[in-house]
Formats: structure tokens, sequence, C-alpha cells
């Protein structure tokens, strides 16, 4: 395929600035300070529920499942704007988005390694994590989602690989830069094994629930779709506002303005999809019929939570019509900052759906016994502070790498980025 | 300032210093501590990679359909069940294997219904479970392998009837209900993994290999039918048409948990008066 750095002029000239430039501002300093505190409370949360075990969470036998699950689905959510760009790049040609698109993967790896630090933490022995890769239940989709997201991790290193090399002293070693050019010219076949891989795990994730037929609030065909939908939309509305902020706090255009463009109007149109399918998959279940379980689920969540409230306004109105409509409209598109805004309105629908989506689930009580009475109470949750402690921890971990990758990868090919990032 | 230390001093050749002595002792120690530490998980890596099955010999036999039949009429909510059951399997009030509610008719009669792990022909703990450790044995009962489970608890989501409980904690309670009640006839689960009622599969295997048929012979049958004082509870061999449980199940009405899910469980009610299956 073409050279790896395209827009870089040729050869000689280092990728690292000779440092004389690396000018750490006070403003970087504090953002890193904030980070290490927010991984050492993460780190002795961490440390918490290891030695002592899941009874310090708040979680229950009727509600096993709480914000760590959260943080889970939400970062390999966040984390599609990976396979998509790269889908884009290189099986649909569409070069120019190469500017983007390694920042995409960056961030995905990113996304997939918080989701596998989360559940680490949440299963009831880490010491047996590797027991689905020996242990094999092909009928399980929780087996299909732990091997895709293995194996999709392992993609997303490929991919990632080359960059490290090309940016860090590892360039010099002459076996490993022919090694990330021979993993550069299997890029194609990377991306599509790695978009195989994603438009299975993350459509399984929303299977998770949608297979449940214990649960009729849950048990729905379309949440496998929905869940890709949204974490299409949502995965590239975060690479595309990290990609702005950087931009923004570095005073230099890291991508070409047609590019966040077209990837802005991208993120739009994925929007529409998600909100159509959303709608219909909303209005066949509680509006044009009435199964008698969904509507006592609506009734009882309606009463006991705000998942009403926030299913309307923070996963559709905010979620996705606001940012459509900011991302599809030439003219609001014109201003960096409505898309940036646009972009976080997407990050947040995303994670407040798949919050809701896990806790409504299981706030309405199973029913199993034959008689009339009402005898099982409806669930609650509120997070224990040590479950806090490490989602903190595991975002702490995402940023700062993140800040480090912007500062000292050649994540933009092009523009010799790697100056300070700030948040 | 011992006379004996002045000698030793300029000794070259000493085998070891104090600083070597100490760092030996330590890293010695070290060494020890981080085997020990080690050796069990590593122990259980290396089998699980070899694929070696040590801990499940038994499959169950295919000619036994263990089942169970339920009589509400006769049920009068005594409880005696709940605690056989806890003392016999060593579970805690909040992890209770078998479970009795309140519920009532259409009409306001209040019955009893007591619920262990139904054992569902097609389990849905059984369909999610990522790494095979609740499974089904041939002769219906669906099991867990302590040894293999994560701890992920998508078991428990998808059970329709919540029956299964997990063991949040390292276990360090006293039984409330021992000795009164019987005594522990299994070891407490360890911390981490997901727990449910075995039909005292303990008692079933044992029993069968000692000649005696579960369900007829007390030494085989689970502790909650044993203990029952008005005979509500039935267990055998569905199999058998000439079982209890057979005889039941193909002569009158009964009624299983939400048939509605098709999970065909094993156990099976004999309704009270005036619900409608």
């Amino acid at each position: 395929m073409t050279a790896m750095n395209p827009a870089q002029p040729s050869g000689a000239e280092p990728v690292i600035p000779k440092s004389s430039g690396m000018r750490i501002s006070m403003r970087f300093l504090l953002w890193i300070g904030l980070l290490i505190v927010m991984l050492t409370i993460g780190a002795i949360s961490g440390i918490h529920v290891l030695l002592n075990g899941l009874e310090v969470t708040n979680l229950s036998d009727e509600l096993p499942w709480g914000l760590w699950i959260t943080v889970d689905l939400s970062s390999i959510g966040l984390g599609a704007g990976a396979f998509t760009l790269s889908a884009a790049v290189y099986i649909f040609g569409l070069k120019r988005f190469e500017s983007i698109a390694r920042a995409a993967v960056l961030v995905g790896l990113l996304g997939y390694s918080s989701a596998m630090l989360a559940l680490f933490i949440d299963i009831g022995r880490f010491d047996r994590f590797y027991h689905p890769l020996i242990y094999w239940n092909v009928h399980s989709v929780l087996w299909e989602i732990t091997m895709c997201v293995v194996l999709y991790t392992t993609v997303l290193a490929i991919e990632l690989l080359p960059v490290i090399v090309e940016s860090t002293p590892l360039r010099r070693i002459g076996i490993l830069v022919k090694f990330s050019h021979f993993l550069h010219r299997l890029m194609p076949i990377v991306a599509l094994f790695g978009m195989g891989l994603s438009l299975l795990h993350q459509s399984s994730l929303g299977a998770t629930y949608g297979i449940l037929t214990a649960r009729p609030f849950w048990y729905s065909p379309s949440a496998p779709v929905l869940f890709i939908l949204s974490a299409i939309a949502a995965g590239v509305s975060l690479t595309l506002f990290v990609t702005l902020l950087s931009s923004k706090l570095l005073h230099r255009e890291l991508v070409p303005a047609d590019v966040i463009n077209n990837v802005a109007r991208f993120v739009g149109f994925a929007c529409l999809a998600y909100l159509y399918l959303k709608l219909w998959s909303w209005a066949a279940t509680n509006y044009y019929s009435h199964v008698p379980e969904q509507q006592l689920g609506a009734e009882i969540l309606a009463q006991n939570t705000p998942y009403n409230f926030t299913f309307w306004f923070g996963e559709v109105v905010f979620g996705a019509l606001v940012p459509a409509i900011f991302m599809l409209w030439g003219r609001i598109r014109q201003n960096r900052n409505a898309i940036m805004l646009a972009a976080i309105m997407v990050i947040a629908g995303l994670v407040i759906n798949r919050w809701n989506m896990t806790l409504s689930g299981f706030v309405i009580p199973l029913d199993w016994s034959p008689g009339v009475r009402d005898i099982f109470p409806i669930n609650t949750y509120e997070p224990a502070l040590v479950e806090w402690g490490v989602a903190i921890g595991i975002v702490a971990y995402s940023w700062f790498v993140f800040t480090l990758g912007v500062r000292f990868l050649n994540l933009y090919p092009g523009t010799g980025s790697h100056e300070h990032h700030d948040a | 300032m011992t006379p004996e230390q002045v000698p030793a001093e300029p000794k070259v050749s000493r085998l070891l210093s104090r600083k070597e002595f100490m760092s030996l002792l330590i890293g010695g120690g070290a060494t020890m501590v981080l085997a020990a530490t080690l050796a069990e998980p590593l122990d259980t890596f290396v089998r699980d990679i070899l694929h070696e099955r040590a801990t499940n010999p038994h499959e169950g036999e295919p000619n036994y359909h263990w089942a169970m039949v339920i009589d509400l009429r006769k049920c009068i909510g005594c409880d005696y069940c709940v605690w056989a059951c806890q003392a016999t399997n060593d579970t805690r009030d909040d992890m209770r294997w078998n479970v009795r509610v309140e519920d009532e008719t259409p009409l306001g009669n209040v019955f009893h219904i007591t619920r262990p792990c139904l054992h569902c022909r097609n389990a849905p703990c059984v369909e999610v479970c990522p790494v095979g450790a609740t499974y089904h044995r041939h002769d219906g009962l669906v099991v867990m392998d302590y040894d293999k489970c994560i701890g992920c608890r998508y078991c428990q989501t998808a059970c329709p009837y919540n029956a299964r409980s997990f063991n949040w904690g390292e276990r360090e309670d006293q039984n409330p209900r021992v000795p009164e009640w019987g005594n522990p006839e299994v070891p407490r689960r360890p911390r981490g993994v997901v727990e449910k009622c075995t039909f005292c599969i303990h008692r079933i295997d044992a029993g069968l290999a000692a000649g005696l048929m579960p369900g007829v012979d007390e030494q085989a049958t689970p502790a909650c039918v044993n203990v029952c004082p008005v005979n509500a509870r039935f267990f055998g061999n569905l199999n058998d048409p000439t079982s209890s449980v057979a005889r039941i199940v193909e002569s009158m009405p009964t009624l299983r948990l939400r048939e509605d899910l098709g999970t065909e469980p094993s156990v099976y009610y004999i309704p009270p008066e005036g619900l409608i299956s």
C-alpha cells in the first residue's frame, strides 16, 4: 500500500521534534496531577475490591450488575470509532480519513482495555479471567463477546503498532520497522477482520440483554442493532471530540477541515438511523401494543426511577436528535464548538443508554409465583463509593494514556503533532 | 565485644557476609511466599490448559430424570424444608437455595409456595454461561462446576426464578440452622462463585452407588423432601412410570412456574384450590 505517512515530508525529518520546544505548561501539569490523583483513587479502590471481594459493592443477587457493567458497555461502545474509521480508510478506500483513523485506533484500544479492566474487577474470580478462552460455551453470547473482544483488542494493537514504532526510538530497530511495514501492508485484511469482529460483538452486547426472555423489558430483537448503531455514532463522536479538543489546545489544525466536516456529517446520519430504529422499537412495544408485563414494567420504572425522563431527554432528544441537527445543518457544522458540543451529547447519550438499559431490566422485579399478589419488591441500586472509585480510575487511565499518545505518538500524520494535550 | 568476635572479623573466606545472609534469607522467604501463593492458581491453570476435568466424574445416568412435585394444597408454610436445606447445603439466610413466599389466588385465598432450583430442561442459565460452568447432567440435573465459574453473574441475570445466589464474600458465618435442622453435607463454596440448589446431588449419587433409590430411600432423597411434615414434596425418577412423581404428573393437573417462558422446569406444582393453571 501507500507509504505509512503520506503527508510527512519524505524521510530524514525525525518524527519527534528535538524537544527544544517541548515546554510543559502549568495547565498540562495540573491535568496530569489530576489524572494521577484519579488513578490513585482507582488503584486503591481496585485493590480493596480484589482483596475483600464483591461484598464491598452495593450489588446484590437481585441486581448483580451495576456501574462497572455500564463502564464496560460504554467503553466498548465508545471504542467503535476505530473499526468504523479503519473500515472507511482500508476497506472503502477513503484514504483522506487516515488523518483521523490513527487517533480512532488509539481511542478504540483504550476503550477495549478499559472494558477489560472493568470486567477484571467485576468478575468474582479474577484469577480465572482466562477461562472463557479455554472452556467454550459457543451458545453463550457472553462467550462470543469475550472471544471477539480479546481478538479485536489484538487487532487494535496490530493497527497501532506501526504508529508506536514510527514515533518512538523503536524506529531505530530495523527489524521492528520492517515488521510494522509488513503489518501496514496487511492493514486492509486486518481492518476487514476487525470490522467483522466489531459487527459481531458490538451487537451481541445488546443481545446480552435482548435475548433474556425472563425480563420482558429487555427481551427485544432490536437491542443488538440499537447497540451497534449507537456505538458507531458515539464511537466516531469520541474520536472527533478528542481530535478537535487536541487541535484547540495545540492551536494547530490536526485534521483537514473537510475530513472533520465529513466525519461530523457521518455521525449525524448515524444518529438519525439510531433514532429511527429506537423510536420504532419504542412504539412497537409501548405504544401500538399492550403486553401486560411491558406495561407494568414501564409503570414501575416511571414511578420509581428517572429512567423514563432520561430515556426521552438523555437518549432521544439530547443524545441523538439535537446532535443530529447540529451535525447535519451546514451552517451550525461550520462552528467547531458546535461539533464538539454535539459530540459530547452523543457520547453522553450512549453512556445514559447503557446505564438505563442495565438498570431498568433489574429494577423491575421478576415474578415467578403463580398467584396474583405482588410479592417481590422493586430492586434498588446506588453504586458504592468503591465502585465509583474503580470507575474513576478506569476513566483516568484512558485519559492519561490518550494524553501521552497525543504528546508522544504521531497520531495525526502530517502535522508533526505531539505537543501537549489538556482538557 | 565477645572475645571470639575479634578473630572472626579479619577472616576473609567467610562463607556469607551478614548482608549476603540477610538478602538470601529475605529473597528465599519471598520466593517461598510467592511460590506458596502461586502454587494453587498455577496448578489450576495447568490443569485447565490440559482440559483435565478432575472435578466432575458424575455426568449422571441417562435413564433417570430427577423431578420434584410440590403439593401446594398441602403446604402449610412451616419453612421446615427451607431450614433443612440451609443446614444440609450450608447456606446463609440471605443465600437460600430453597425459599418460601406467600401468594394468593384470584379469590384471595392465601397459599404458600416453596421454590428450589427448578432444574429446567431449557435452562437459561446453562445457555448463557460463557464457560459452561453450569451444565446439564444426563439425568436432568442442572449443576454447577465451582472450579470453572468465573463469577460473571450472567446466569443470575438470566434465571427467571431468582434461584441463584452469589458468594459476595468469603463465608465466615455461623450457620443458624445447624445442628437443629441437620448438619452440612457439602463444603462451603468459595468467594466469587455462583451457587444454587442441586436436588442434593451428593445424596443421589452416593445413594445410587449404594443401591438405594432416590425418592424412596431417605438417605438418597433431598433433605427438603424428607423433612416435610405434611408430605407435600415428592421426589423421584420421571422416566420411571411407577415412581410417585411420574404417577402424579401423569394423573393430575399440575403447573410449572412461568411455563410461558418455555424453560420446561423439572419441578411440578399441584395447584391450590381456586388457582387455575
